[in-house]
């Protein structure tokens, strides 16, 4: 058999683990809309919670290449049950898997200090404001604003990354991520 | 539960973009995308808005519910947010413009407003650029596409192909343990940490109980050997064609050909 | 990943007799899994010849399910674990054959007909694995649309698999296992979770399977479906070590008392037969089938003095006393677009135990969760021990009403067993000591003392219902409802269970049970419940519910086995109206 980087197992659960967070993050996508209205400048700590499935697998499994098998099966899946959205899930998802992985990567996956996973966000939270910020013409907002905007664009990675650890730390008290188990 | 169409069904839409590759719907509208993140003005992203209506409607059957979505929703929500966002536009930037709205000492300048509606515009003419390949393409061939035309590993796509399914599966046990955990009285209360923890509180059973059927359905998958080889036989081939090429660089053509016409879009 | 010692090449495992190789061969094998610290199951040893369908059991957690998926090779390679002996299909060793190879000789079947649908269509699922071994189009489509036929799938193929029932589920993975040549099926308690109509489905597409010629290797609970079809038995102890091998009548009628001692099941005409020995009849050919307990009961003599005398002890007499612990009053309950109830009238009294019987989908669930306030009800259609769920708070319904879900898994929210049982008494204002005098007792009334500090997903599948029912009672509710509570376990712990709620239930507790198996109906409930498309079928004492045989075809239902067999007895008939085992009398569980 050829011997794949990754087994069958651990794709499905990568692609479990990113269908479920994608359920609770779905309860992000719907409040976007009324975020981007109402307060702009806090968009980041909504954008943030698309962290969360690369970093969950991470903390289960500590292997290369989850992270973005994770956030790419999610996109992929996100895509087929709801296609209008193909280019912002595949968008998002090669972006934010790409920079946990990359930064994973540079320590040659050994060092799983709880640091590499903030140092992914802090990395992924600069990205993001960029982005947003010529996207949403938030220069245009008062200097607090922005501010407030960077200092949040910042903070949402970091408080999700957080949470993500987390969950992953509790899963594994529940024994469900001991290893890669069979049912 | 919502009666969603079947996720697995072939390319529902007829239609001339029906025809188009879904790498090829993606890839078009690319770079006037990423020059409109950039543009200040109105113009430029109502053009585009434009270009990326008249594609839709001329290539696809739009249902009455899309079309709705088309016309109403999208103006709508970009003026709302366009709006909204204008309100919080710092108005030393604007105050040499005519103010349209006074409260006490704050005003709304015009030029505020012109910024909001840009901004509005700017982000509905990117989502509908997306909506072109969003709207026409079915989750399947995506996955194809990707994997026959983008290399991506079969096993990747036929992974995700078999976790559509934890879809509704997985969203029928949040249903569930929502239920179990509020007869349990769990984590009652109000207000927004109440929520918070409650949600917390879920994801535990949700990812354990989703954990655990994934490694059932690789198991399944493995039992037939499913990775045994470098390829596998497929019977659904979805190629690039001749037509893709020129779709690609049609659009391209005409967004560069508006994009000089408009430079420098507000800069 | 796979950490496997190596067992005997292929070239030794042929030579080992002279006999012509057996298509599986299993010879002294261990499997330990990774981070266990005991092999389970330790040694087992049997062949399968050609055509010949083997029939494995064995109590739980003997290894049956560890040794299905050795038989494959998914276990070394695809779940770590350390095999030990010999495991050779067709002389290929399967520690070291890829399970690819392997796939084309073995395949599996598994419990869960959700975890085995891969694609978007019928037709694409069977053709997904040929496809896997890169067979040319030509070939895929022919052997898919064979499979097909061969099971009654050919004509749905253009569907989503998510329409099928589950029945029609475990059949479409019967056919992908034929569609990629298996000689050998292997399947692992394939209808744990179906109605008595969906088992059926199953038990015929299986029939035709083994008339093929090909092999099958089932480990099965039900063995009444199964008896039928099995040429051999294969015999597990506890700790997963071969002690019977041979044919169904060497084995099940020849070493029934032994194997009953084993804990494992038996059909239930055989449990009947032991039964009534103990009590004093001579049966001498052990029964297998209804027919064949029938047959004997004709040829015997009773004894005297007769434990079964009419009046019947059988049917449990209606319990319950005068007051009304549930009452529905015209419930229609509609679930996204779908009315899922239409007027259900219903009343129980207290200290009855009530059975909610009716095939997939009919709405049981639903109108057990809505008398929970689960799914809050429509104002003034039901009252629950006075209460109308609608208007009284979850906590005070609580104290009312207990609701034990289906997964217990779903319904746990602290992070040890102690918390998980605390939470209910904790917040109305009981002191610590109280609270945790009240949980320690709890604790060891359902045998998880020692267990206090583990997190609950950490315990057995018994023990985590167990902790389930806990939590339910530990309230104080004085009505308990339970949706299949036997759901995935195997008859030993379900019977454990169901004891318990018979003490409950004999001390004065209100019972609802929601289940498939006719058996447990037929031995427990006072009452039973046929829900049909959304409406009460029928209501009515549980032996005359089985005793109107067009109500129970019109629902998809069947007779309990034991019921079947004895009405047909015309010489002794104070059977006619048996339908428990232990109405049987000898002391049967
Ligand atoms: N992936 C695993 N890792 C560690 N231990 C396991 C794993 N799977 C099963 N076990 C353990 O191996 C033993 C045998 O389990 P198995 O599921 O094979 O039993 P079984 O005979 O099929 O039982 P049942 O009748 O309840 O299905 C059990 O003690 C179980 O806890
Ligand atoms: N939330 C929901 N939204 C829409 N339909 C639902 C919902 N919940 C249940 N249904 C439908 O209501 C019907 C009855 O479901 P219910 O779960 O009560 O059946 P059941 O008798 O318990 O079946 P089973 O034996 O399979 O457990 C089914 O057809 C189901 O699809
Ligand atoms: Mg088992
Ligand atoms: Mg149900």
């Amino acid at each position: 058999m050829t011997r794949t980087l990754l087994s069958t197992r651990v794709l499905l659960v990568c692609a479990a683990l990113g269908v479920a967070t994608g359920l609770l993050g779905g309860v992000a996508g719907a409040i976007t809309p009324l975020v981007l209205a109402a307060a702009p400048w806090a968009y980041g700590l909504v954008l943030g919670s698309h962290v969360l499935p690369g970093i969950i697998a991470q903390q289960v499994f500590r292997l290369p290449l989850v992270a973005l098998t994770t956030h790419v099966l999610a996109a992929l899946v996100a895509s087929a049950v709801n296609p209008a959205w193909i280019g912002r899930f595949l968008g998002t998802a090669l972006l934010f898997g790409a920079i946990q992985e990359g930064v994973a990567a540079l320590t040659r996956y050994r060092a799983w200090g709880v640091w590499r996973f903030f140092a992914a966000a802090l990395l992924i939270g600069v990205v993001v404001a960029g982005v947003v910020f010529f996207a949403a013409d938030l220069a245009a907002l008062p200097l607090w604003a922005q501010i407030a905007y960077l200092v949040i664009a910042l903070a949402g990675p970091v408080v999700w990354t957080a949470a993500g650890l987390g969950v992953g730390e509790r899963l594994r008290r529940a024994g469900v991520a001991r290893g890669v188990r069979a049912g | 539960m919502t009666a969603v169409a079947d996720p697995y069904a072939d390319a529902a839409a007829r239609g001339l973009l029906a025809r188009i590759g879904p790498l090829a719907k993606l890839a078009a509208p690319l770079p006037a995308m990423a020059v409109l993140v950039f543009a200040r003005d109105l113009v430029t992203p109502l053009a585009f808005l434009a270009v990326a209506y008249l594609v839709i409607f001329v290539g696809a059957r739009v249902s009455a519910r899309v079309a709705a979505l088309l016309l109403l929703g999208i103006p709508t929500g970009a003026a709302v947010i366009g709006l909204s966002l204008g309100l919080w536009v710092d108005s030393d930037l604007v105050d040499g413009t005519d103010p349209v709205l006074s409260v006490g000492a704050w005003s709304l300048y015009s030029g505020a407003v012109d910024v909001g509606l840009a901004t509005g515009a700017r982000l509905a003419a990117i989502l509908a650029l997306g909506l072109i390949a969003g709207l026409t393409t079915s989750g399947p061939d995506l996955v194809r596409a990707t994997v026959q035309q983008l290399r991506v590993p079969y096993r990747i796509g036929y992974a995700a192909l078999a976790a559509i399914r934890f879809v509704p599966r997985f969203g029928y046990e949040l249903e569930v343990i929502r239920q179990a955990h509020r007869v349990r009285g769990a984590h009652g209360g109000r207000g927004p940490f109440a929520a918070v923890a409650r949600w917390w509180g879920y994801l535990v059973p949700l990812l354990a109980g989703a954990i655990r059927h994934a490694e059932r359905v690789a198991l399944a998958m493995d039992a037939r050997a499913f990775g045994a080889h470098p390829d596998r036989t497929e019977r659904h081939l979805l190629p690039w064609r001749p037509r893709d090429t020129v779709f690609v660089l049609v659009f391209w053509a005409v967004s560069a050909a508006l994009l000089t016409a408009l430079f420098p879009w507000g800069l | 990943m796979s950490s496997a010692a190596s067992g005997p090449t292929t070239a030794q495992a042929a030579r080992d007799d002279g006999a012509p190789t057996p298509l599986l061969r299993v010879r002294g094998v261990s499997i330990t899994h990774e981070g266990a610290d005991a092999a389970i199951p330790a040694s087992v040893t049997f062949d399968i010849a050609p055509g010949e369908v083997v029939l494995l059991l064995g109590p739980s957690g003997s290894g049956k399910s560890t040794l299905a998926l050795a038989t494959n090779g998914l276990i070394p390679q695809s779940v770590p674990a350390e095999l030990t002996g010999t495991v050779a299909v067709r002389g290929m060793s399967t520690v070291d054959t890829p399970v690819a190879r392997l796939a084309g000789h073995v395949g599996m079947v598994f419990q869960d007909p959700d975890a085995q649908l891969i694609t978007g269509t019928v037709f694409d699922d069977v053709a997904f694995g040929p496809e896997n071994l890169r067979m040319p189009v030509a070939d895929v489509l022919a052997r898919t649309e064979r499979a097909l036929r061969q099971v009654g799938l050919w004509e749905r193929r253009g569907e989503n698999p998510d329409q099928l029932s589950g029945g029609g589920k475990q059949r479409l993975a019967i056919a992908c296992a034929l569609a990629m040549g298996s000689e050998l099926l292997v399947l692992d308690e394939p209808t744990a979770n179906l109605d008595p109509a969906g088992i059926e489905d199953v038990y015929d597409a299986l029939r035709g399977v083994a008339a093929q010629g090909r092999s099958i290797l089932l480990v099965e609970h039900n063995l009444d479906a199964a008896v039928g079809l099995t040429d051999r038995v294969v015999v597990l102890d506890a700790a997963g070590r071969t002690v019977a091998d041979g044919t169904v009548d060497d084995v099940l009628r020849g070493r029934a008392e032994e194997l009953d001692a084993l804990g494992v099941w038996l059909p239930v005409s055989t449990m009947a037969a032991l039964a009534l020995r103990r009590a004093g009849w001579d049966l001498p050919r052990t029964p297998l089938t209804p027919a064949e307990l029938a047959e004997s009961l004709e040829a015997a003599e009773a004894p005297v003095p007769n434990p079964v005398s009419a009046p019947p002890s059988g049917a449990p007499s209606i319990g319950g006393g005068e007051s009304t612990a549930i009452e529905v009053r015209g419930l229609t309950l509609r679930r996204g677009r779908r009315t899922v109830l239409h007027d259900v009238d219903l009343t129980l009294r207290t200290g009855e135990f009530v059975a909610v019987v009716g095939s997939n989908g009919a709405g049981k669930t639903t109108l057990v969760q809505t008398m929970a306030g689960v799914i809050p009800p429509p104002r003034g259609a039901v009252r629950v021990d006075g209460a109308d769920p609608a208007r009284t708070s979850l906590r005070d319904l609580s104290r009312r009403i207990g609701f034990v879900f289906q997964n217990p898994e779903h319904q746990f929210i602290a992070h040890t067993v102690f918390d998980e049982l605390a939470h209910g008494l904790r917040g109305r204002g009981m002191s610590d000591d109280e609270v945790r005098e009240r949980t320690t007792a709890m604790l060891e009334r359902f045998g998880l003392e020692g267990k206090g500090e583990v997190h609950p997903f950490l315990l057995s599948g018994g023990q985590k219902r167990r902790l389930s029912v806990g939590t339910a009672l530990i309230a104080g509710a004085p009505i308990l409802a339970l949706d299949e509570p036997t759901f995935g376990q195997d008859r030993a712990r379900a019977d454990e269970l169901l004891r318990l709620l018979r003490d409950l239930n004999e001390t004065g507790t209100t019972i609802v049970v929601v289940t498939h198996d006719m058996q447990l109906v037929a031995e427990y409930a006072h009452r039973t419940v046929v829900v049909h498309d959304g409406r009460i079928r029928a209501d009515a004492a549980t032996a005359d519910v089985f005793s109107d045989e067009t109500l129970l075809r019109e629902s998809g239902l069947r007779r309990p086995t034991l019921q079947a067999a004895l009405r047909g007895v015309t010489r002794h008939p104070e059977l006619a109206s048996v339908t428990a085992l232990r109405a049987l009398g000898g002391g049967a569980t």
